[in-house]
């Protein structure tokens, strides 16, 4: 590999990230997929904001978001990893997932509470700004991922550079433990990247 | 009885929050305390407001709402925040900056 000629080295790398982006493309969902998720996302949303549960109300509700949904399907949905039956799948992600990452992150949300509380005290800080890689390249899976982090334990994001294979995180760390990127990775991304893997690209 | 200890638990982490603000050294660690005190304590509190409000259920649903909204929208404003304060030259207290050296 290291004494391969330039001009053959760059055509590999063209191939391979041609190669990458048509498994990203491959792996989205469908288009009248895509328009009945948003559809029902927003609907739900209707109901929740008006709060009448008139059978005029829900009629006008469910046209009017029928309409929105038909123009901006691919806003939100673009990102969603396409794996199985879609029926299957949504309701997996809605009993399995999303209550499994509440549980979590109040749990984790609490504790870091108390760990500002304690470090506000004791004063036993140690700060510091590190990088660390993700193996998520969309842009509501990689958001959510960087939210999650500032919310958890000792860790603010600063900023994210997002890229098809290598995306990367600058965390700061209130208490740096380890200067290794892998290590850093592992303590702070937890389990929640493998978790958002199950939904997003 | 359990809206009690909710209304108690975003108090007091409410209070540690602005004791972490008075007392930490520069902007990324004050950061941390606003950002993850304001988010956990306003969330118990709208919780427990949920729980003790007489109005219909929908309405209440609304609160939850309200929770989820603040619990998305602080880290991107701690983001937003701490990613200025950066750009504008404030050298964070510490160890190592990588993202410093990575030229940004």
């Amino acid at each position: 590999m290291s004494r391969m000629p330039l001009y053959l080295k760059e055509r590999i790398e063209e191939i391979n990230q041609r190669a990458l982006l048509f498994n990203y493309e491959t792996n989205t969902l469908p288009k009248w997929e895509k328009v009945i998720i948003t559809w029902i996302a927003l609907a739900i949303f209707w109901m929740i904001v008006s709060v009448s549960i008139h059978w005029q109300n829900i009629l006008i509700g469910a046209v009017v978001t029928f309409l929105v949904s038909l123009l901006m399907y691919d806003m939100f949905t673009s990102d969603i990893r396409r794996k199985g039956n879609v029926a299957i799948k949504a309701l997996r992600i809605i009993f399995l997932y999303v209550p499994q990452y509440i549980f979590i992150m109040a749990f984790r949300l609490v504790e870091s509470n108390l760990k500002v509380l304690k470090h506000a005290i004791l004063m036993d800080i140690n700060p510091g700004i590190v990088k660390i890689d993700s193996d998520l390249h969309s842009h509501t899976g990689l958001t959510i991922l960087a939210n999650s982090i500032t919310l958890t334990p000792g860790t603010l994001t600063i900023d994210t550079v997002r890229g098809l294979d290598e995306s990367k995180i600058y965390v700061h760390w209130i208490d740096v433990e380890t200067l290794d990127r892998e290590k850093a990775g592992a303590i702070i991304k937890g389990g929640l990247e493998d978790w958002l893997k199950n939904i997003f690209w | 009885m359990i809206e009690y200890l909710f209304l108690l638990l975003g108090t007091v982490l409410m209070i540690s929050g602005g004791l972490g603000v008075l007392r930490f050294p520069d902007v990324y660690t004050r950061l941390h305390a606003s950002t993850k005190c304001d988010t956990g304590g306003a969330m118990s509190i709208l919780i427990a407001v949920a729980i003790v409000s007489e109005a219909p259920m929908l309405i209440k649903v609304k609160f939850l709402i309200l929770a989820f909204l603040i619990a998305m929208i602080n880290p991107m404003v701690a983001h937003a925040i701490a990613r200025g304060a950066h750009k504008s030259g404030i050298k964070p207290k510490g160890v190592i900056d990588v993202y410093a050296r990575d030229g940004f």
